[in-house]
């Protein structure tokens, strides 16, 4: 061999080893650090928190395991033997809810709201905020901040006991999760810190979000919204004076209400359509189970007694529910204008909300006051001509009664059920299945449901008494 | 030789070796002395002390003159003069040694011709003359030869590669007829390709199958990875596969991974294959390679964790005339048997109509104001009960329908005989310095649906030059398809009840009960709505649904030698494939009246149509562009005296980009290929049940990314031919999303060795002149690309209720994220018996999917409920042993190969349980069990019907120690989480499978047929479910005739009674039957798939054929079940679709 072969090898050889480094360079890291897809993002810009915030199917749900156990519908025995175990049970109120099965909706879609929350929260601490973005990043704050006190709420409603504040240091409350961090271990914290965090959240975002409520995007909650959710927190637990005075915070600035005589078809399967103006805050029951289908579910059918509280001239007969067969009843589309059981938050609501307290705190003709406004847009035109009531707590009756016809299926039954009977008024709830009488009693240990097995399993949290 | 210096080992690895340092630097200098040696010695010594390497013929050394001289720093050509004086031969210097030549004598001149084996005249055979090494040459196009040499009596020897060592005496004077016999021993020269290298067969460790041209031209059809069905061991074509359980339609030796990509690796030439795999033109393929394990298949890394298919394409030859083949075939196909699905009869289904209505089903239908469709029946019995009809009109009209079929104009309307015609054209060969192979092919497929066609035209030419000497070798290759699929034909109705007809007597399209009821279809809008009837066979014809496919493939590829036994080489590819679906729906469509009509604005009297009127157009677009580079040192040559070292490695890039794009536009205008703005955003109240939605957006744009960089190495050493050590190594880096660099890479590799045991002395099995032990060990990979090691989001197909754009988490972060292994260890034999005529192959494995991700429960209060990392693990073992056998008598041969493969995989780690036992039996899923094989199929304790009910009796909780609990109570049983419950029946795919090939020629006919098999495996067949057949969800099925009907039938059946319709007790009770021990069939089956007979015809025998050869050849495929274990009548390749119908195809192959 000679020496020129010798050398066109070796030049050879040193092109490719010159490629070989260029792929090991800085291109190399360019070329590799491509993403494998398009529609995959890393949530660290505004944009897209703002995409996690309006995930409605994630954000905007509300747990209905609730409903399932109050009292404003019944089942037939055929109907109630094909649920699923968690809604079979919770119907007749047994002990053990899940017969070991885990990945219970009612817990997990409020914890997965919080992670979401708490991605959102920890991504904008990364934000550098200027004049130009303020504004966004104050908006996407007070959303997460809310999203995350209404999610713990929605959880302390069902699985921790009835507030009571003289033991509230030291009763268990819920696990309460501030970071997105997957490994954080979970703890229960006590009921007074539970409450305590989720309250000052909402005070934090009541600051943060815009005044104006967002029409065209209900989901997204304002600070009407915040001043609504605290009224209906401080309701549950017993704190009257601050409730009204948040019920009274709203309604001084948006106090809408729909007259019913104005929808066009009562008898329509969903006669209130979308955006419906009452709305401060739009979040819905999942349709996870069978019971809360709405308009699909022929079996639940609505409480007698409930369905001849409506007076004949009452629209809200027509349109909530509609008759199947001779003697029953069962739900239509609901206020959200979907089939999906409404759980947000509404004017009406707090009408309802600041009536109580001003006839809690004595104030009968004021809350009577607020009783009329919301059943003029409620009956017939006309034929609504005010309630005969003279004592405080006629007024107090009435106006609760008024709350369940008016608030039937949005979610709130149960946590009145809760407050009302810790007060002393000894609701006691009944069912009957092929002649088999089932009962609640007031104050029972089974008004506080059991957390689901995987979580107890996984976390090592301790479980509620049943 | 064999001297190296200390750098050498070093410089080797690089591919660098210097052989003949000595003879290339510095003249030798021989000191040396013989006294009286024999002439043989005397060349020993000049080899062994001084390098000096000699050719020579045995006998002529032994008849040299022993010599004696002693010589002192002496020049080689001094002592050789010394030395050669006075023998009975002369010597002359050849580049490194000396060539020992007998003084020429009077020259003679042989000519003749060489034929193969079918009397073809043979090309470039080497002619050579023993002991003349001058006198050698090549055959030419005509196969004919002359060569002269100087001995007397010469010995010629023949040879080519593929063909037999032939050496012949010429008789002087008379012209040679010489006949080569084909190489049979394929495993001493077949020729491996792993997409990287081609091997000999003989120095491969591992596992490799290969499908040679000729098996590869016995099938017919458009797409070449059918053609390696049934004729390969260990390699599986599933059937009945589930959407949404990640099983893929090909798996090579069982299965090694979870949730990642199962599909074996395709590699056509060099480069894996980013495109339609039917985009390839079998007739331009010349083998296929089938890579099975870590030794062969781990030089392709990540990508090569489910086995590899390497597709190699014709290529033209050196110094060949110009070939022509034309080959055409016409298929044609049966209509498939509409008659095998089973269904309930018309009239079975009317009584249970009439049943369900008097039981008040349908009042909550057909009072409802949705509004939804009821089947002509329970609108009269409606009619009749409303004393819309005259009395006895009803059951009148109801009686005919009783007698109603909806098959026959299924059959007559929507079914044809499928025509498949083939046609391919090349032409190949080549001069001294270039070789060329151009095709060009067409296949026109009208499938079995009317209406759908397939046609696909394929150009491919690819040419070699071989320039500097042979040196630089430079090689282009440019394929081009281009096929358009028309699917219009969705092949059925989009209704159940047995008696619908889709047309009239004269062919007209009837309507059938779909979407909205009759009833108020006729009285809708007052006349202002389109029409809303929908006719399957109106349907068909407005369908306008085709796919156009373009796609191309560049190759470049050089090979410069920079020494003998050195070379480099370099590859680029480039490829682009698009697809274009432009689906219009006209006016005239169901599928656009009905959303024009449902959007329809009715504002007192005023009718406005959201949905603009005219056709609407979905067009989806798609398109991938894949640029792969690579560079390589190839290393070829001994090392030690008997060794021989081939080495190769190199650095790869590959960038896969794939695009695609959906588009929708309403109003549709074909003509200007214009739409009309909608509104997107506002809610419409739906026409027909008051709901409000918006109209559906279907606008996306999506773009993928898949980048490689990857090193690789593999070097096998082969020491006496019969030792051998083979080293594989690979690294892979990718854009794993996330993952810290020093992650994206997964260095994977093998080792291997073989014995060939009848090489050794010792060995005397002289009946088994073939025993070659192999072993290998190592890792190959797989990726998944949807996982991350960023918290990543995804942005929702829909948007919110609000119209906004929303997002999910898809994963939390993990950081942790790696590639999975599949360890695999493979044990081979081969052997055959002298002249092959028995022989084979056996090999026992042990695969190991490692790091396999799979779903982990988390803590739900954590925000997610599981997480998705390396958690899994999978264990594969298996067996795959192929024996053949050539036999011969007189003109009759016959060749039988006989295929068995064992495989069994059980997934051994897995750290996720369903929470219940119902969600084994979910079959949109893929739910690994720990400890048992990933598709598995599991039941529920059958305990026979109640006697006074005939409701299912079920079984809770038992075990080793407690029976359990015979339970009616279905849910109880469904949404119980104690596993025990759920019984394991057996593995969804055949654990034993393989077929029995047999070939029988006589004279120029040839008969092959293939016999499969599949043993060892179960499936749930179906039956009655009412919950379907009330909700007309499905026909029913005919075990509705052998329902419990009175106490005493549950002893001879298990078909539950008929229920009183209840949703929600129905369907625990339907769920509980459906997925229970009494539906479990065993699979086990043996089919006849296909028979091919032949008749050649050669010029040699046949001197005035137009054609050199000339093949005929009829094939028939998918012919049948020859036995099957169950006796359900259920043909266990189809258990839920209709069996592909037989095909017969005839054809004609011509070379010119």
């Amino acid at each position: 061999m000679d020496n020129m072969k010798h050398f066109s090898f070796i030049r050879l050889l040193s092109i490719i080893l010159l490629a070989a480094g260029l792929l090991a360079g800085s291109c190399r890291k360019a070329f590799l650090d491509q993403k494998p897809s398009t529609d995959l993002l890393i949530p660290n810009t505004m944009t897209v928190f703002q995409e996690l915030l309006d995930n409605t199917q994630v954000m905007n749900i509300s747990p209905g395991i609730g409903e399932v156990s109050a009292d404003n519908y019944y089942l037939t025995y055929a109907t109630w033997v094909g649920l699923d175990t968690k809604e079979y049970n919770a119907y007749i109120w047994a002990p053990d809810l899940y017969e070991g099965q885990g990945l219970v909706t009612d817990w997990d879609i409020p914890y997965q709201q919080v992670f979401y929350a708490n991605t959102v929260l920890q991504g904008l601490t990364g934000i550098q905020t200027d004049t130009t973005n303020q504004a966004q990043w104050n908006m996407l704050e007070g959303e997460a901040l809310f999203t995350r006190a209404f999610a713990f709420f929605n959880i302390a409603g069902l699985f921790a006991e009835p507030f009571d504040s003289a033991t509230a240091a030291t009763d268990p409350g819920i696990p309460i999760r501030l970071t997105p961090d997957f490994n954080a271990k979970t703890t229960r914290s006590s009921m007074q810190a539970s409450y305590t965090q989720l309250l000052n959240d909402l005070h934090t975002a009541e600051g943060l979000l815009p005044t104006a409520i967002p029409f065209t995007n209900l989901n997204r909650p304002s600070r009407p919204a915040a001043q609504a959710l605290l009224a209906r927190i401080y309701l549950s637990v017993g704190d009257y004076t601050d409730a009204g005075l948040y019920a009274d915070s709203v309604l001084q600035t948006y106090s809408f209400l729909l007259d019913y005589n104005d929808i066009p078809d009562t008898l329509s399967l969903i006669p209130i359509k979308n955006n419906m103006p009452e709305i401060l805050y739009q979040s819905n029951f999942p349709l996870t189970g069978n019971v809360l289908e709405g308009i699909l579910c022929s079996g639940c059918l609505i409480d007698t007694n409930l369905l001849f509280s409506y007076a004949p001239n009452d629209l809200r007969r027509p349109v909530y529910y509609t008759q199947i067969k001779s003697d029953s009843f069962t739900l239509k589309g609901s206020y959200s204008g979907t089939v999906f059981p409404f759980a947000g938050l509404a004017t009406d609501e707090l009408y309802l909300i600041r009536a109580e307290c001003r006839a809690r705190a004595g104030q009968t003709v004021n809350a009577l006051s607020d009783l009329d406004s919301l059943l003029t847009h409620r009956w017939r035109t006309g034929t609504f001509t005010g309630y005969p009531i003279s004592s405080v707590a006629e007024a107090l009756d009435t106006i609760l009664v008024e709350r369940r016809k008016e608030l039937a299926f949005r979610g709130l039954r149960w946590s009145d059920l809760r407050r009302l009977n810790k007060e002393g008024w000894g609701i006691m709830l009944n069912r009957n299945l092929n002649g088999v009488p089932y009962t609640l009693p007031p104050n029972s240990e089974l008004y506080t449901l059991p957390i689901p097995p995987d979580v107890i399993q996984l976390s090592g949290i301790m479980q509620n008494p049943r | 030789m064999g001297l190296l210096k200390p750098a050498v080992p070093f410089l080797l690895l690089m591919g660098l070796l210097q052989s003949r340092p000595l003879l290339c630097q510095s003249p030798i200098r021989i000191t040396l002395t013989e006294t009286g040696a024999p002439f043989s010695k005397f060349l020993e010594d000049l080899h062994e002390k001084f390098g000096i390497s000699y050719s020579v013929i045995s006998d002529v050394a032994e008849q040299g003159h022993r010599v004696s001289f002693s010589v002192k720093d002496a020049s080689l050509k001094q002592v050789l003069d010394i030395c050669f004086k006075g023998q009975p031969f002369t010597y002359k210097m050849v580049d490194g040694g000396i060539s020992i030549r007998p003084f020429a004598t009077k020259s003679m001149t042989v000519h003749g011709q060489v034929f193969d084996g079918k009397n073809e005249p043979l090309a470039r055979v080497t002619v050579r003359v023993r002991g003349d090494a001058a006198a050698a040459v090549a055959t030419d196009d005509n196969g004919e030869f002359t060569v002269s040499t100087h001995e007397q009596d010469p010995l010629l020897i023949f040879s080519s590669v593929n063909y037999e060592l032939q050496e012949l005496r010429p008789k002087e004077g008379k012209d040679m007829t010489v006949q080569l016999q084909e190489k049979v021993n394929e495993l001493s020269e077949v020729v491996v390709h792993t997409g990287f290298q081609d091997v000999h067969r003989k120095s491969v460790t591992g596992s490799v199958d290969d499908v040679n041209n000729e098996l590869i031209n016995r099938r017919v059809g458009p797409n070449i990875l059918e053609r390696i069905d049934g004729v390969t061991s260990g390699v599986l074509f599933n059937t009945n596969i589930a959407v949404g359980t990640n099983q893929s339609t090909i798996t090579i030796r069982g299965r090694s991974t979870i949730f990642s990509n199962p599909n074996p690796l395709v590699v056509v030439d060099n480069f894996p294959y980013s495109g339609d795999i039917n985009n390839i033109n079998p007739d331009d393929v010349e083998s296929i390679t089938i890579l099975k394990d870590a030794g062969a298949g781990s030089i392709w890394g990540a990508l090569s964790g489910n086995g590899v298919i390497v597709i190699t394409t014709k290529k033209g030859k050196l110094n060949q005339a110009p070939r022509l083949t034309f080959n055409t075939s016409e298929t044609v196909g049966a209509k498939p048997n509409l008659y095998y699905l089973p269904i309930l009869s018309s009239n079975d289904y009317i009584n249970v109509e009439e049943y369900l209505f008097h039981q008040g089903y349908y009042n909550p239908t057909y009072y409802s104001p949705a509004h939804n469709a009821l089947t002509p029946v329970v609108n009269l019995l409606y009619q009749d009960s409303l004393g819309q009809l005259a009395p006895a009109q009803a059951q009148a009209q109801i009686d005919a329908l009783r007698g109603q079929d909806f098959r026959p104009g299924l059959d007559k309307y929507f079914y044809r005989p499928a025509l498949n015609s083939q046609v391919s054209l090349n032409l190949s060969g080549g001069g001294e310095y270039d070789q060329y192979f151009l095709s060009a092919g067409y296949d026109r497929d009208l499938s079995n649906l009317d209406r759908n066609d397939y046609d696909r035209v394929t150009l491919n030419g690819a040419n070699s030059y071989f320039l500097l000497n042979g040196k630089l070798e430079l090689n282009t290759d440019l394929t081009l398809t281009s096929s358009t699929t028309v699917n219009d034909n969705p092949g059925g109705t989009n209704v159940n009840y047995p008696y619908a007809q889709v047309a009239d007597a004269h062919g007209n399209p009837l309507p059938v009960a779909y979407g909205l009821n009759e009833p108020y279809i006729d009285t809708a809008g007052g006349g202002q709505l389109l029409d809303w009837h929908y006719r399957p066979l109106q349907e068909l014809q407005n369908a306008d649904n085709p796919t156009r496919l373009t796609d191309y493939r560049i190759n470049f590829a050089a090979r410069y030698t920079i020494r003998k036994g050195l070379d480099a080489r370099a590859y680029y590819q480039f490829e682009r494939g698009s697809s274009d679906n432009p689906n219009y729906q006209s006016q005239q469509t169901y599928y656009t009246r009905n959303l024009i009509n449902a959007y329809t604005q009715n504002m007192n009297g005023v009718f406005s149509y959201p949905v603009p009127l005219g056709g609407i157009l979905n067009e989806n677009s798609s398109s991938y562009t894949s640029n792969n580079v690579r560079l390589q040192l190839d290393y070829n040559d001994s090392l030690f005296r008997h060794g021989l070292l081939n080495l190769i490695g190199g650095a790869e890039v590959r960038d896969l980009e794939g695009e695609s794009t959906n588009l929708q536009l309403f109003g549709y205008d074909p003509g200007q290929e214009i739409g009309v703005p909608v509104d997107y955003v506002d809610l419409f109240t739906q026409y027909s049940n008051g709901t409000a939605l918006k109209i559906p957006y279907n606008d996306t744009k999506l773009g993928t990314s898949e980048r490689y960089i990857s090193y690789y190495g593999n070097g096998v050493y082969t020491y006496l031919g019969r030792y051998m050590l083979s080293v594989s190594a690979r690294r892979d880096e990718s854009n794993l999303f996330g993952v810290n660099a020093n992650q994206k890479g997964v260095p994977l590799g093998a080792l291997g060795g073989s014995w060939q045991i009848s090489k050794e002395s010792f060995y005397h099995w002289n009946w088994l002149p073939l025993l070659k032990l192999r072993i290998t060990d190592g890792y190959n990979g797989n990726v998944d690309r949807s996982v991350s090691a960023y918290t990543t989001a995804n942005i929702n197909p829909q948007s919110n209720t609000f119209g906004a754009i929303n997002a999910s988490i898809i994963n939390p972060p993990n950081a942790d994220l790696r590639w999975e292994k599949i360890h695999i260890l493979n044990f081979g034999t081969d052997f055959s018996t002298r002249n092959d005529r028995f022989g084979g192959t056996f090999e026992y494995y042990m695969k190991t999917g490692l790091d396999l991700i799979g779903q982990s429960p988390v803590d739900p209060t954590t925000g997610v409920t599981s997480f998705t990392g390396n958690t899994a693990n999978i264990r594969d073992r298996g067996v795959d042993l192929s024996l053949h056998m050539n036999n011969s008598f007189g003109e009759f041969r016959w060749n039988s190969i006989l295929l068995f493969s064992y495989v069994r995989d059980k997934v051994t780690k897995y750290n996720q349980q369903l929470a219940t036992v119902n969600g084994y039996f979910s079959t949109g899923t893929l739910n690994p069990l720990l400890g048992r094989p990933l598709y598995s199929v599991y039941a529920l304790k059958w305990e026979g019907l109640d006697h006074q009910t005939g409701d299912p009796k079920g079984y809770l909780n038992g075990s080793a120690q407690s029976p359990g609990q015979v339970t009616e109570n279905y849910n109880s049983i469904l949404f119980s989480s104690d596993l025990s419950n759920l019984i394991y029946k057996g593995p969804v795919s055949p654990p034993y499978f393989g077929g029995w090939r047999n070939d029988l020629f006589w004279r120029q006919w040839g008969l092959s047929f293939n016999i499969l098999y599949k043993m060892g495996y179960v499936f749930r067949r179906g039956s009655i479910d009412y919950t379907d057949l009330f909700d007309g969800v499905s026909p029913g099925h005919p075990d509705y005739d052998r329902r419990w009907q009175n106490p005493g039938d549950e002893l001879r059946t298990n078909v539950p009674s008929l229920p009183v319709p209840n949703l929600t007790a129905n369907q625990p009770r339907d769920n509980f039957y459906k997925n229970s021990e009494a539906l479990i069939e065993k699979g086990d089956q043996v089919r006849l798939q296909d028979v091919q007979i032949t008749f050649d015809i050669n010029r040699s025998a046949h001197p005035k054929l137009p054609a050199q050869q000339l093949r005929f050849y009829l094939y028939a495929n998918s012919l049948g079940i020859i036995w099957k274990a169950n006796h359900a009548g259920v043909d266990p390749d189809f258990i839920s679709t209709i069996p592909n119908p037989r095909t017969l195809a005839l054809g004609v192959k011509a070379s010119f």
